[in-house]
């Protein structure tokens, strides 16, 4: 039976229905909804199904006993218990029950995260030798590469400083004025100057279009081990083995700031445009990151053992490392966090070099270089250098590695007075030298 | 039908209920407890009248601001003595900082590692990890910027002193600041709300010297405190490796001041004698060898030599003993010739044993005769034996030239039958009886004593030494004090006229035969009186 529908305005309609709705509940405004149970216990068995299944079957906590290997087994636990197809809200729990255990304490995000997958280390090639300079009357202490990669400066304990032409390695020049061994040498890439430090207390600034000393950086009161140029603004900064690094105006000669509170001589320096632009390693075996603004210490870093006599910054990271006798250590700025170490190079680490690759370079007193991949810290090669034709075997010690700025060549300075180019062996393929990668499983060995 | 049925009890309860429940329980003990087990603070609203005195008073909170008492929670706002103790404090989590400890001297924003998580190494990240990237561009050359300000600041106040004076710069003092006190009234400010101030930079005068002196040494401030020492932990030691280590104590070979007797084991137990092997040359055993091999073919050599000689010998024996059978034989025969010619020879041969005799005889005093016509100073060996001295002969070994295949009996031996005073001689041991015969039967004592002929000084003086001597030409005529008056001599010793008589008093010794005492004697009387005279 149709009935003819009454045509009414849309307001009408609206309002209508409002108070139709209005009337019908109007008397149970407040009550609570009936409860239906079949509606509800299906409600609540597929909301614990989905949400709170990991936890129903959980044994009983107890309060502060091995919290840590606990979780971990809880952590297993729980994947044998997670469905296949995991979900947000699963993960989601799961960190909120651990908030729950934990009460809220910091977390260590190695011990709580699932064993993450080991990463498999970067193939390199083998590096080998190719060419021996030899040339100084002394040990070669120091080495810089001019910025447009055509030679290269070497300082040596004969008191000179030599310049080789890159490409062929014959010698260019000679210079003469120090009258100790130079112990470092630096080549701006700003202004046409070489500085040179050495063992008698002298730092100087060679002009490279005359050839001569035009200043002389007065106020160690011990020989300077190491200087470094600050990348973009003109500053000097050396340090000694009066346990001082000082910060030279390269212009004035003044000494801006001297930078105290090691307790032993300084013997590495490294400045970088990013905060913190000093970092000092010393022989009372920290590390200090300084502030050059205020020229105070920013943090210390007292990881290692042994004396500190080697720092290398990641040419695109943000990280460095140093090189002791005991240990290489990895760390990230800008406090020095600590990531990892590198072990396996027993012996007392003279000097650090790396490669935009993330090939790190190691070389010891004893003339042995071990290549490493810097992200993983797999030891790939292990070079040990023949000594030149007339020293002694125990002549073989390594002082000074240096990339060029192409990072194809390896430039090392020796303790048999003679200069090694190393360079990549283009004949080797992964086949052929493979990737004997053994890192310590799941739990990281506990020293 | 709640979600809080199907799910297990929670363990740790969330704060609002524990309070909840501390609640309860403080109302419950206030309202039906006769003496309250713990000491709550009554809750707000009751607490007219009471008045907190003691730490537990004050519960879990700090003090009462209704109660006009001086109250001090937690001992604070005391006035005591300065402890450096640090107020325990807790971080955001509830946990309670121990590194307030290593951050004592420091800012809190200061970077310090002081946790075990920050020993441990971390995650190998990726490369490309938000993390480990390098800031970006613009902040870094903002960074720049700000370090070149500050440090050109720094380099300008340190070479001002070289500068040379300019003039005053001028700075523009145009800074006004409009400032509303917070004390307002009408006597304040003489009743003006507001104020203005005017700002202005003190003019620095250029020529002015430095204000302070930087010549002064002062010591060194202190150290900013030393960061923890994120070392992990030391290695184990196992016993091996603590045994390689050991070091024996040190025992000199040349001093020892306390003077400690060690054996000697110890004392040479850091020689390494047990590390060398001892290497000897070879050539010590061919050495050896050779000298055995030389030994045995000398003894060889000198005994076949001596077996030779001996056979030698012994021939020469045999041929000498046949010799003498033959001479013997012939003497024999001649004998048995004779005698076979005839028993009447028997006074022939006697006649002809003296014949013999006398021939041997006659024989030996012409070769004597000849000996000392031919040599009469040159002496026989014989002759020189017979003048040495007895000491001289035994010095120089001679035999004894009685020393002949005869025995020799001892004296005391003979004439035994005679009796107990023969032989023994009474027991006497003075006598002088082992020998029967002199040593030399004194046929060269009187050659031994020394008898000087007259004749002795012939070759160096001439005949005439009586002449010489009785001339008086050369004698002094004043002689030298304490000159000896000696007369020459005589003789081989010139005896002294005896002053004290010893002479005659062993002469009458010996005639007295010695029973007589020698005191009655008148003559050794005589003597003493004389001697007292002399004396007197």
């Amino acid at each position: 039976m149709t009935e003819d529908v009454q045509k009414h305005s849309v307001h009408t309609l609206v309002f209508r229905s409002l108070k139709r709705t209005h009337d019908m509940f109007v008397s149970d405004h407040a009550k609570s909804i009936a409860l239906d149970d079949e509606s509800h216990k299906l409600k609540m068995g597929v909301k614990l199904k989905a949400d709170y299944d990991a936890v129903l079957h959980l044994p009983i906590l107890k309060e502060g006993k091995d919290r840590a290997s606990h979780l971990s087994g809880s952590m297993e636990g729980h994947q044998n218990y997670a469905q296949p197809g995991e979900d947000e809200s699963v993960t989601a729990c799961q960190m909120c029950f651990q908030s729950l255990l934990e009460g809220g304490g910091t977390r260590n995000s190695a011990l709580m995260r699932r064993a993450p997958t080991m990463p498999k280390p970067q193939w390199h090639p083998p590096w080998k030798l190719f060419r021996v300079i030899s040339g100084h009357l002394g040990w070669v202490r120091s080495i810089a590469v001019e910025p447009g990669n055509q030679w290269f400066v070497t300082g040596s304990a004969d008191r000179t400083i030599k310049i080789w032409d890159l490409a062929s390695g014959k010698l260019k020049l000679s210079l003469t004025g120090h009258i100790s061994t130079v112990r470092g040498v630096a080549v701006s890439n700003r202004s046409p100057y070489l500085f040179s430090c050495g063992e008698d207390k002298q730092v100087k600034c060679w002009d490279l279009e005359y050839n001569k000393v035009i200043r002389h950086y007065h106020g160690h009161l011990s020989a300077v081990y190491d200087l470094d140029l600050h990348p973009t603004i003109d500053v000097l900064v050396t340090c000694s083995r009066d346990a001082t690094a000082r910060v030279w105006d390269i212009r004035t000669k003044a000494n801006v700031h001297t930078l105290t509170g090691h307790t032993n001589t300084v013997a590495t320096v490294r400045c970088q445009a990013a905060e913190p632009q000093i970092i000092t390693g010393s022989h009372d075996s920290t590390i200090r990151l300084w502030d050059l603004i205020a020229g105070k210490t920013r943090a210390t870093l007292t990881n290692h053992k042994k004396s500190v006599r080697t720092l290398v910054l990641h040419p695109r990271q943000y990280t460095f490392a140093s090189g002791s006798a005991d240990n290489i250590k990895q760390w990230m700025f800008p406090d020095g966090n600590f990531i990892q170490n590198l072990s396996g190079h027993n012996a007392i680490i003279n000097t650090l070099a790396v490669n935009s690759d993330g090939v790190l370079v190691s070389g010891a007193d004893n003339g042995t270089i071990h290549m490493w991949d810097w992200r993983t810290g797999y030891n790939f090669q292990r070079i040990h250098a023949a000594v030149q034709p007339g020293s002694l075997d125990s002549e073989s010690g390594i002082f000074a590695c240096m990339f060029d700025h192409s990072e194809s060549r390896l430039i090392t300075a020796e303790a048999d007075k003679t200069i090694k180019v190393y360079k990549e062996d283009d004949t080797a393929t992964e086949e052929s030298h493979p990737v004997n990668w053994k890192p310590e499983i799941l739990k990281r060995k506990r020293f | 039908m709640s979600l809080t049925s199907f799910l297990p009890a929670p363990t740790q309860l969330s704060q609002d209920q524990l309070e909840a429940e501390e609640k309860l329980r403080a109302q419950k003990s206030y309202s039906t407890a006769l003496v309250a087990s713990r000491r709550e603070p009554p809750p707000y609203g009751h607490r007219k009248g009471w008045i907190p005195r003691s730490l537990e008073d004050f519960g879990d909170g700090g003090a009462f601001p209704e109660i006009h008492v001086a109250q001090f929670p937690l001992e604070m706002g005391r006035k005591k003595k300065t402890s450096n103790a640090l107020a325990v404090q807790v971080d955001a989590e509830g946990k309670i900082k121990y590194d307030a400890i290593a951050r004592q001297g420091q800012g809190k924003d200061k970077v310090i590692f002081s946790k075990y998580t920050d020993l441990l190494p971390k995650e190998v990240l990726n490369e490309d990890a938000p993390g480990l990237q390098k800031p970006d561009e613009e902040a870094i050359q903002e960074l720049t910027e700000k370090t070149r300000a500050a440090l050109e600041k720094q380099v300008s106040q340190k070479i001002a002193a070289a500068m040379p004076v300019r003039a005053a710069d001028k700075q523009a003092p145009a800074q006004y600041i409009r400032y509303t006190p917070s004390q307002q009234g009408v006597a304040f400010n003489s009743g003006a709300k507001q104020r203005v101030i005017r700002m202005v930079e003190m003019q620095k005068d250029p020529m002015e010297p430095p204000r302070f002196k930087i010549n002064k040494k002062i010591p060194r401030g202190p150290p900013s405190p030393p960061a923890p020492v994120m070392h992990s932990p030391s290695r184990k030691m196992t016993v091996k490796e603590q045994q390689e280590w050991k070091i024996p104590p040190c025992i000199s070979n040349w001093k020892n001041a306390k003077g400690y007797t060690i054996p000697l084991d110890k004392r040479l137990a850091a020689d390494g004698r047990g590390l060398q092997t001892v290497h000897i040359n070879e050539n010590f055993a061919k050495l050896a060898e050779a000298l055995y091999i030389a030994d045995r073919k000398a003894r060889e050599a000198v005994e076949m030599r001596a077996q030779v000689e001996k056979k030698m010998a012994q021939k020469e024996k045999e041929k000498k003993e046949e010799k003498l059978r033959e001479l013997a034989q012939m003497a024999r025969d001649r004998r048995a010739g004779i005698k076979s010619h005839g028993d009447k020879g028997g006074e022939d041969s006697e006649a002809r044993e003296r014949d013999e005799i006398r021939h041997d005889r006659r024989k030996e005093r012409q070769h004597d005769r000849n000996i000392s016509r031919a040599a009469p100073d040159k002496r026989s060996k014989l002759q020189r034996d017979q003048d040495r001295d007895v000491s001289e002969l035994i010095a120089l070994g001679k035999p004894n030239p009685r020393s002949s295949g005869e025995a020799q009996y001892d004296q005391r031996l003979f004439n035994q039958s005679k009796g107990m005073d023969s032989g023994f001689a009474g027991g006497e041991d003075e006598t002088y009886n082992v020998y029967d015969q002199p040593f030399r039967s004194g046929r060269d004592m009187a050659s031994n004593i020394y008898r000087p002929s007259k004749n002795i000084d012939k070759d160096a003086y001439a005949d005439d030494l009586d002449s010489l001597m009785h001339n008086n030409r050369f004698a002094p005529d004043k002689e030298f004090s304490g000159a000896d008056h000696g007369q020459r001599r005589e003789g081989p010793v010139q005896f002294e006229e005896d002053p004290f008589g010893l002479d005659k008093f062993l002469e009458q010794a010996k005639q007295h035969g010695g029973s007589k005492r020698p005191s009655t004697s008148n003559r050794s009387k005589d003597d003493y009186h004389d001697k007292k005279r002399r004396k007197e």
